[in-house]
C-alpha cells in the first residue's frame, strides 16, 4: 500500500500505529471507557492548566518591572503556581507588558506561534491594550490584539502587582468555565475578560 | 574553527529589556557583536511636539522606567531652563530627596536583575525587598509605585506628607544596614567574584571618547559627576563625595562597576538623611499645594528662538534634554524635544567590550553596564 | 560643604576657548559667545558656537585636539520649514569637556584624581558646549561627520539621520537604528510634514454615536 514514488516497504510503523489506534479506539468506544477517560482526563488537564500557569519571561517595558515585583517577595506570584519560563516552547501564557512597535510585531507573533496549545494571552497595561499614551505614534501598534488574540486585559499604567495577580485569577476562572483548549470552548462568543469589570 | 552568528534576543532573560545582541562566535570566543535596538521605539520625541510642557512630564517618566523620577526631573530642569523659572529652595530639597530615593531604587533593581544573570538568585529577592521599601516612600511622595509625575515646572506638586520624615529616616537607616547583607552575600561568594573580576575591561579614555558617563565611567577612576561639575539643585549645600573606584590599568571590570553602584547607594542614603535635616522650613512643616514655598509661577509658552538644555546625573549616566521653543499653539508646545539617553551610547560600547571573552560572559558584561532599553529607544 | 566648581573660573575658561576659536575661525563665519543657563539659582555658563556647515569638521578637530573637548554628548537635528531659505535644517551638537581623564596609576592600580573641584581652572575646567549648525534650504541636507573625532558621535549621527533625515558625509555604516530596518527609504518621521496619527481628530470621545458622552461634554471639541 505504498504510494507511488515512495520506496519503503508495504508494511511500515506508521501504518502499524494507525491500525492499532483504530482498533483501540473502537474498543474503547464500545465499552464506554472513552467517555469516562475523556471526562476525567479533561478535568485533570483543566485543573493542572489553571493551577500552574507558566508565563513567558518577556519584559517589554515598564509593566515588566511590576511583573518582576509580582514575582518578588512582597507579592510572590509563585505561591499561585506562576513560574516564569525563558523558552516560549515551554510556556502557556504570553504576558504582553508593553507597547508593540512595528519592529516587534513580527517577533511577538512568532513567539505566540511557537507556544504550544493550550495557550492564552494576557495584555497587561495600557500600551498593550490600546497603544496607551503612545496611541498617536508612528511606530506603535494600537494594542497587541491587532496581531494576537487576547484573553484577559489588565488596565493600568502600570497595573499594580495585585492587579496582575487578579488578572491571572480571572484567567483561572475563565479556564474553569470554558475549558482548556479552543476546541472545548462551549460558547464561541465568549468575550475577553477585563480586570475590574465586576 | 566554526564561526557563526548567534542572535541573543529580543526575548532573552539576559537582555534586561527588549533588544537583540547579535554575537559572532568562533568556538566559544566572541569575535564580533552587533547590537540591534529599536524594538520599543515609541516616537516620544515626535509625540511631545504636540503636548503642553506639563503634559510631557508623564512621558518622561516612562522613558527609563527603572528610574522614572530622575527622567522627569531631567526634563523639568530643561523646561525651567527654557522658560527661565527659578525654583524655591524647599522644592529643590524635596526634589533632591525624591531623586536620590529613586537612585537607590534604580540601583537596587539593577542589582536584583544582575545577580540572577550571574547565578545568584538570592540577591534578586533581597534587592526587591529593599526596593519595595523605597517604592513605599516614593508612593507617599508621588502617589504611585512607578511613574509618579512628581515635579512641576517651578517646583513640586505637593509637600512632604505628614510623618514622611520619620518613616524615611527609619527606612533609609535600615537600608544602610541591609547593604552589609549584600556585601556579605556577594563579596564572599567565589562564583560571583570569578564571574565578575577580570571580565569586561573598559578603559577610561575610550569610555570618555565613546560618550560613556556616570557610574560606568567612575568605575574606571575618572572622577566626573555632573552634580559637581555643572551643579544644579542643592547638591553643593550637602556634604558628599562622588563614588569612584580604583580600577586596574587594564580598565574597569564588572566588579568595579558593581562596587561603584553599591557605593552610590550609600552616598544617596546619606544625602537623603542630610537633606531631611537641612530642608528649609523643617521636614515636619506642611505647606498646601500651590504654596509659593513649593512652586513658582512659570510661563506657559516659549517663543521661537528660546532654547534650553540641562545635563542631569541619571543612575545610568548623564541624561540631557534639549528643548526648542516655538511650537504649535503659539508656543504652548515645544518645537523640538531632543532626549539624550546615556544607554543609547553605552550599549554599542558595551557590545565592543565583549570582544575577546567567552559567550558565557555576555550576561555578566552586559548586565554590569546597567542597560535600560526604555530610554535607549525613546 | 559639597564640592562645586568655581563659577568665575568656569566663565574665564569659557572665555579662553572663545578667544582662541574666534581668532582662528571668525573669518569663515563662525561666531561664539558665553551664555548662561537661565533658571535655577546656580550660575552655569556654557559656550555657544554658531558654525557654518563647511568648516564643521575642522572646528570639531580643533576643539578636540586643542581645547581637549573629549566627549560628544548629543547630536540633534531640527527641521525648520518656515525658516527656509536661511536655515531649513539645523544640527545642534552638544559637547563636553570632562578634563578629568587619564588618571595616574600606581603599581597597576589607577588612582582617582581630583579631591577639590574648586581649584580647577583653565583647561582643566569642565565645560559645556553647544554648537549650532544651520543648513540652508535643500532637499538633501548633509554636514560632515565627526565620527573620526569622537566615537560617541557615531550612533548619534545614525539616529539623527534615521529620524530627521540629515545625512553625514564620511560616516561609514549609516543605517536605520531606531526604526525597523525595512522602513522605506526617505521616511524620516521627525520632519514637520509628517503628522501624528489622529492629528486632525477633534472629537472629545472616539465613539461616533456618543454612547459614552456625558451631558456636560456635548458640543465640546478636544
Amino acid at each position: 500500500m505504498a504510494d507511488d514514488g515512495q520506496n519503503y516497504s508495504i508494511f511500515n510503523s506508521r501504518l502499524l500505529v494507525d491500525v492499532v489506534g483504530d482498533v483501540t479506539d473502537e474498543a474503547l468506544k464500545a465499552s464506554r471507557l472513552k467517555e469516562i477517560i475523556g471526562v476525567i482526563g479533561g478535568r485533570l488537564f483543566n485543573w493542572a492548566s489553571r493551577k500552574s500557569f507558566f508565563p513567558l519571561h518577556l519584559g517589554i517595558k515598564c509593566c515588566a518591572l511590576e511583573m518582576a515585583a509580582a514575582g518578588g517577595p512582597r507579592f510572590d506570584a509563585q505561591r499561585f503556581g506562576l513560574f516564569f519560563r525563558s523558552s516560549p516552547r515551554q510556556c502557556d501564557v504570553l504576558l504582553v507588558n508593553g507597547p508593540i512597535s512595528k519592529k516587534f510585531a513580527d517577533p511577538i507573533v512568532r513567539l505566540w506561534e511557537q507556544m504550544p496549545e493550550p495557550k492564552w494571552c494576557i495584555a497587561m497595561g495600557e500600551c498593550a491594550i490600546s497603544g496607551g499614551p503612545y496611541f498617536q505614534s508612528y511606530n506603535v501598534l494600537e494594542g497587541v490584539d491587532t496581531v494576537i488574540p487576547v484573553d484577559v486585559y489588565i488596565p493600568g499604567c502600570p497595573p499594580r502587582p495585585e492587579a496582575l495577580i487578579d488578572g491571572f485569577d480571572l484567567l483561572r476562572q475563565r479556564i474553569l468555565l470554558n475549558g482548556v483548549s479552543p476546541a472545548m470552548v462551549a460558547d464561541d462568543t465568549a468575550s475577553p475578560v477585563v480586570v475590574g469589570d465586576d | 574553527m566554526a564561526e557563526m552568528w548567534i542572535s541573543m534576543g529580543p526575548q532573552h532573560p539576559m537582555t534586561h529589556g527588549l533588544w537583540t545582541l547579535k554575537v559572532k562566535i568562533d568556538g566559544e570566543t566572541i569575535v564580533d557583536t552587533i547590537p540591534d535596538l529599536g524594538y520599543i521605539h515609541r516616537g516620544v520625541e515626535k509625540i511631545c511636539e504636540s503636548r503642553d510642557f506639563t503634559q510631557i512630564t508623564p512621558y518622561c517618566d516612562r522613558l527609563c522606567y527603572a528610574s522614572a523620577n530622575t527622567w522627569s526631573h531631567s526634563y523639568i530642569y530643561a523646561a525651567e531652563n527654557l522658560l527661565e523659572v527659578e525654583v524655591p529652595e524647599r522644592a529643590e530639597y524635596i526634589r533632591l530627596i525624591a531623586v536620590e530615593i529613586q537612585r537607590i531604587a534604580s540601583h537596587l533593581m539593577w542589582l536584583g536583575a544582575y545577580c540572577p544573570d550571574i547565578g545568584n538568585l538570592t540577591a534578586f529577592v533581597y534587592c526587591l525587598r529593599e526596593r519595595e521599601m523605597m517604592l513605599d516612600l516614593l508612593q507617599e511622595l508621588g502617589g504611585s509605585r512607578m511613574h509618579y509625575n512628581f515635579p512641576r515646572i517651578g517646583g513640586v506638586k505637593r509637600d512632604l506628607p505628614h510623618g514622611f520624615a520619620m518613616r524615611c529616616r527609619a527606612k533609609v537607616k535600615l537600608f544602610l544596614q541591609r547593604i552589609h547583607e549584600y556585601e556579605a552575600l556577594l563579596d564572599e561568594s567565589t562564583i560571583f567574584l570569578i564571574r565578575t573580576q577580570g571580565v569586561g575591561y573598559a578603559k577610561p579614555e575610550e569610555m570618555v571618547n565613546h560618550g560613556v558617563t556616570g557610574p560606568n565611567l567612575r568605575a574606571g577612576g575618572v572622577n566626573y559627576d555632573v552634580r559637581w561639575a555643572h551643579p544644579y539643585s542643592v547638591y553643593d549645600e550637602l556634604d558628599w563625595t562622588p563614588s569612584v573606584e580604583r580600577s586596574s590599568v587594564k580598565g574597569a571590570d564588572c566588579y568595579d562597576r558593581y562596587r561603584v553602584r553599591l557605593d552610590e547607594m550609600k552616598t544617596s542614603a546619606e544625602l537623603i538623611l542630610q537633606a531631611l535635616d537641612g530642608i528649609p522650613g523643617g521636614a515636619e512643616t506642611f505647606h498646601e499645594s500651590g504654596d509659593p514655598a513649593l512652586i513658582a509661577k512659570a510661563p506657559a509658552r516659549a517663543s521661537d528662538g528660546q532654547t534650553g538644555f540641562h545635563h542631569f546625573e541619571d543612575p545610568r549616566g548623564e541624561s540631557m534634554f534639549y528643548l526648542a521653543g516655538g511650537g504649535d499653539e503659539r508656543g504652548k508646545n515645544p518645537y523640538r524635544v531632543s532626549i539624550r539617553s546615556p544607554m543609547f551610547i553605552t550599549i554599542p560600547y558595551a557590545a565592543k567590550c565583549m570582544i575577546g571573552y567567552k559567550i558565557a560572559d555576555v550576561p555578566a558584561i552586559m548586565g554590569s553596564f546597567d542597560p535600560c532599553i526604555g530610554e535607549t529607544d525613546r | 560643604m559639597g564640592m562645586k566648581v568655581n563659577h568665575e573660573k568656569q566663565v574665564a575658561a569659557a572665555n579662553d576657548v572663545i578667544t582662541a576659536l574666534e581668532a582662528e575661525f571668525s573669518g569663515e563665519g563662525l561666531s561664539c559667545e558665553v551664555r548662561m543657563h537661565a533658571g535655577g539659582k546656580h550660575q552655569r555658563s556654557y559656550v555657544y558656537i554658531d558654525c557654518p556647515p563647511s568648516i564643521w569638521a575642522i572646528v570639531a578637530e580643533t576643539l578636540s585636539e586643542v581645547h581637549a573637548v573629549d566627549h560628544c554628548s548629543m547630536i540633534t537635528g531640527i527641521h525648520w520649514p518656515e525658516k527656509s531659505p536661511e536655515m531649513e535644517w539645523q544640527v545642534v551638537v552638544h559637547l563636553m569637556r570632562m578634563s578629568v581623564r587619564n588618571p595616574p596609576s600606581n603599581e597597576g592600580i589607577v588612582m582617582p584624581i581630583i579631591s577639590d573641584a574648586s581649584i580647577l581652572q583653565g583647561s582643566d575646567m569642565p565645560l559645556e558646549f553647544e554648537v549650532s549648525i544651520a543648513i540652508p534650504e535643500t532637499r538633501n541636507p548633509s554636514i560632515p561627520s565627526v565620527q573620526h573625532v569622537w566615537v560617541g558621535a557615531d550612533w548619534n549621527e545614525k539616529e539623527t539621520w534615521d529620524l530627521v533625515g540629515i545625512d553625514f558625509e564620511g560616516h561609514n555604516e549609516m543605517r536605520r537604528v531606531l526604526q525597523p530596518h525595512e522602513t522605506p527609504a526617505g521616511f524620516h518621521p521627525l520632519q514637520k510634514q509628517h503628522k501624528l496619527r489622529y492629528h486632525e481628530f477633534n472629537e472629545m470621545y472616539d465613539d461616533a454615536q456618543g454612547f459614552a458622552r456625558k451631558s456636560e461634554d456635548i458640543g465640546k471639541v478636544k
